[in-house]
């Protein structure tokens, strides 16, 4: 009786060895791969590309080996398990930088859009007192043109601000905050060629 | 008797004892080998390919590679789900191999083009950067239609958001921006060049006259003066040798010839002081007026009107001088060519009733201009 009692053990321990000591770790992938879905959502792409992809080739480093393990006639789950829950953090941590990020970019743009909208203004005040001969002269016009284009790019550049797009608005504005100080620049010179107070 | 069964029995115990490992090791060894390693290999290469931005650079080939990677992975799953011995990673293997083989080829491919996108768009940037200073340099002071003037600036704009994106490294959003900025200038150079190039079909009658009047100066050991209106220069002539050499501003409507009263417009011709305007005769500090119209311009304005480009109603300009009160840095007379009123102070001592003047387009043919 004794003998059975322990050959039925045996049997139950293989079986139990061979059907596997682990089970796949379905609730840290989901865990893992929510988080990166967030940073995703959160556009880590746009504002941290490098840190993005490598939580993700970390995920897909993951799931190799837990495929690798599935094939096994023993599996172990125990170091990817460990991985994901790191994945977690990591991904959570980018999703944390990104927020912080865009809204570095996001006040880098307002603070342009502000500092445009000065120079705009004071350019609005300044072309009106060049020489009066100067009104319909072809460097006027030429004035007058890049200041339409200057107000157009602003008004681009807010249109991507207002649709969260803080990227694009940040070289839009860059560039058409350039164009507008070097205007501000050619108008001021012109005054004081012609000795206009301004 | 009893001890002989016991002893079976532990035989038996033994015996079963040393075959689970056997069986163990027999299982193991008729497992089929996961498709580890190549797998493995090709998410390296994969990832490789992803940090080169081969997703933006090698769209194709890096969009195929991820597609074989994801096929590989999706085929293991199944063939995992499978009893172990029946698992076949054939595939498996054969997916992982040729999305490395693609995500290789697609980090080559976006290294090239990096490389290639690199050295064109700062080719481009320098080359549009030239054409700008170039447009500025030729068409500041030159009458260009709105349409051109809002192409050059909107062009001039696209430049700079390319350079911006370039600077960080944004080559794809940089090429897009400058292929825009390149036809928007190119084009509108194109057209300014056109019309500028038609302005100086008249250069080799400027050019004569020029010569006429500096051998005149040579000839006599007297002053001349040339007005040339693209360059915007009163250059003085003694004895054939340049003396003196001002900026001077014109008529808002400086381009071409003069033909009617009124139209802001500079003559051009070889014309003569009539009279000198002391500082109490003018309201522009100091004047010389000029023969315009002359027999030249007469003949010319009533070919215009019995032509109709003219109405019969339209009159002949007069009253062009060369006078003070400039140093505006616009061009701002009513057809007239204003100096500072220093250099007015030089010009009228040496210049006297019948010293020539001639004014001309310019100078400088075309070509050189553009050089």
């Amino acid at each position: 009786m004794k003998n059975k009692i322990l050959m039925g053990l045996a049997a139950v321990v293989m079986v139990a060895v061979l059907s596997s000591c682990g089970k796949k770790p379905q609730a840290e992938i989901d865990a893992a791969n929510a988080a990166i879905e967030a940073a995703k959502t959160a556009e880590a792409a746009v504002y941290l590309p490098a840190e993005f992809a490598a939580v993700q080739d970390s995920l897909n480093a993951v799931m190799t080996d837990i495929s690798a393990q599935e094939s096994k006639l023993f599996k172990k789950f125990g170091p990817a398990k460990a991985k994901l829950t790191s994945i977690v953090t990591l991904a959570n941590q980018v999703a944390a930088n990104t927020v912080t990020k865009k809204e570095e970019v996001k006040g880098e743009v307002a603070n342009l859009m502000t500092s445009i909208k000065a120079v705009i203004e004071e350019n609005g005040k300044l072309i009106p007192k060049l020489p009066r001969g100067k009104e319909g002269a072809a460097v006027i016009e030429q004035i007058k043109a890049d200041v339409a284009t200057v107000d157009a790019a602003v008004v681009e550049a807010q249109g991507l601000f207002d649709k969260g797009s803080y990227m694009d608005a940040l070289n839009k504005i860059k560039a058409a905050n350039d164009k507008a100080v070097a205007l501000n620049t050619e108008v001021k010179e012109a005054l004081t060629k012609a000795k206009i107070k301004f | 008797m009893r001890l002989k069964k016991v002893w079976k029995k532990r035989i038996i115990f033994v015996i079963i004892l040393a075959l689970i490992p056997l069986v163990i090791m027999l299982m193991v060894r008729f497992t089929p080998p996961p498709p580890t390693s190549e797998v493995e290999y090709a998410r390296l290469i994969l990832s490789q390919a992803t940090s080169n931005d081969a997703a933006i650079y090698s769209k194709r080939l890096y969009s195929e590679a991820k597609a074989l990677y994801d096929s590989a992975m999706v085929n293991w799953q199944k063939e995992n789900n499978r009893f172990i011995y029946f698992r076949n990673y054939e595939k498996v293997v054969s997916f992982a191999e040729l999305s490395a083989k693609k995500a290789e080829q697609a980090t080559k491919v976006s290294k090239n083009n990096v490389t290639d996108l690199n050295i064109l768009l700062k080719h481009k940037i320098d080359t549009l950067t030239s054409l700008v200073k170039q447009i500025n340099k030729l068409f500041t002071s030159y009458p260009l239609s709105d349409e051109v003037r809002n192409r050059i600036s909107k062009g001039e704009m696209l430049l700079r958001e390319s350079e911006v994106a370039y600077k960080k490294g944004q080559f794809s959003q940089a090429k897009k921006k400058i292929t825009d900025s390149e036809q928007l200038l190119t084009d509108s150079y194109k057209i300014a060049s056109t019309n500028l190039k038609e302005y100086f079909n008249s250069f080799p009658v400027w050019k004569k006259w020029v010569d006429i009047t500096i051998k005149e100066s040579k000839k006599n050991q007297s002053y001349s003066i040339i007005i040339d209106k693209y360059s915007r220069k009163c250059i003085v002539y003694l004895g054939g040798i340049k003396k003196y050499e001002y900026h001077v501003e014109l008529g808002k409507n400086w381009v071409g010839d003069k033909r009617v009263k009124g139209d802001k417009a500079t003559p051009e011709g070889m014309y003569r002081i009539t009279k000198k305007f002391g500082s109490n005769k003018t309201k522009y500090h100091k004047a010389l007026l000029i023969d315009y119209p002359n027999e030249t311009d007469k003949e010319e304005f009533k070919k215009e009107i019995a032509r109709g480009t003219l109405p019969r109603s339209a009159k002949i300009g007069n009253l062009i001088e060369i006078h003070g009160d400039g140093g505006r840095g616009v061009d701002w007379t009513e057809g007239c060519v204003a100096l500072t009123n220093s250099e007015m102070d030089i010009v009228y001592k040496i210049a006297a009733e019948g010293t020539p003047v001639t004014i001309v387009g310019s100078t400088v043919n075309l070509s050189q201009l553009l050089d």
